[in-house]
């Protein structure tokens, strides 16, 4: 886990792919949260895939939610 | 390329938003970013636009900030699902300029129905990597030009990139051909370095169109991929582009989501 000027980074696995660009990620306590795709994966047209291992930027304002900021190769 | 997904949290806030960069803006309340705001200009010279943030006034104050500071014509993305996003950015100026279509293609020639397409007389498919240099350069130029001339690279996926200095040399093992002769007369682009391979670019020359090349094309690459152990690809096709979608869902492509581009002009 670390901390941005955006919010707490954690380490999650897509398990699956939700319409509007949306996924399920399990982190890494087992903990299911709603994350959405960040500006930067979309412009770089990264697809996200279930099994995916990815950095979620968590909502500062709302732990069950979150931002897919990074997909580990 | 961009998000606005509303979590509770403070309505009232004092935001204010620095360029902190040519093309990167910070929305900050106590000295804390609380969105960000990037803009990208894109191999064929279009300047596209993101903005992530967690509440709608921070996202409206951002993108304000980045227009009136930003040249036109500027374009963002959006997945067509995502009201709230694409609502927002319509309320900024922003209009549908096009739709693009994601497919996901399954290689099993038994799934796809492809197992026995193959080339019309006369034409031959030369595999990944085995393409002549010189030849493939000149159909690219050919092909370039056609899409220059006739439907513009604004039409095509935003995957397919305009490219002033043509094929390079790394680039040559993506490339499968149609060879007419010693004349080359079709291509696809298969980009493998993804997890799941993606067709960047399927093009046939004008004059030898409505010959099935296309399809033979799709199968030789697909059937490859299936060989290989590759269960699916994937594709964007602009909505507008009424063959290229019947080609893919022709081989039992699924359509899996769409992307809108909005432009601001």
């Amino acid at each position: 886990m670390s901390k941005t000027n955006g919010g707490i980074e954690v380490e999650g696995t897509v398990i699956e792919c939700l319409r509007s660009a949306n996924f399920t990620v399990e982190l890494g306590n087992g903990h299911k949260i709603l994350a959405h795709i960040s500006g930067k994966i979309r412009k770089n047209h990264i697809k996200i895939l279930p099994y995916d291992r990815v950095l979620v930027e968590m909502s500062p304002y709302d732990l069950s939610r979150g931002r897919i900021v990074f997909r580990y190769r | 390329m961009n998000t606005l997904h509303s979590a509770s949290g403070p309505v009232d806030r004092t935001v204010v938003v620095t360029r902190v960069a040519e093309h990167q803006w910070h929305a900050l309340e106590d000295d804390q970013v609380v969105g960000r705001g990037e803009a990208v200009r894109r191999p064929d010279g279009r300047l596209f636009v993101g903005v992530d943030s967690w509440h709608e006034p921070v996202f409206r104050k951002l993108a304000a900030a980045m227009l009136a500071e930003l040249p036109r014509p500027l374009f963002t993305v959006v997945d067509e699902g995502d009201d709230d996003l694409t609502a927002a950015w319509l309320v900024a100026g922003f209009s549908i300029g096009r739709r693009e279509r994601g497919y996901v293609l399954p290689t099993d020639p038994r799934v796809s129905g492809l197992a026995s397409v193959g080339p019309p007389s006369g034409v031959r498919i030369v595999p990944a990597g085995a393409a002549d240099t010189d030849a493939l350069r000149a159909l690219d130029s050919v092909i370039r030009a056609e899409i220059a001339a006739t439907v513009g690279w604004q039409t095509m996926p935003v995957e397919v990139l305009h490219r002033p200095h043509g094929i390079l040399a790394e680039d040559l093992p993506k490339f499968v051909v149609a060879a007419q002769g010693t004349e080359y007369v079709g291509l696809v682009r298969l980009v493998t370095a993804t997890r799941q391979p993606r067709i960047g670019l399927l093009a046939v020359r004008a004059d030898h169109r409505r010959r099935g090349i296309a399809r033979a094309l799709l199968a030789h690459v697909l059937g490859d991929l299936h060989v290989r152990g590759t269960a699916a690809a994937w594709a964007e096709i602009n909505e507008a582009n009424t063959a290229a979608a019947a080609l893919v869902e022709g081989a039992a492509a699924r359509h899996t989501s769409t992307n809108l581009e909005l432009v601001h002009q």
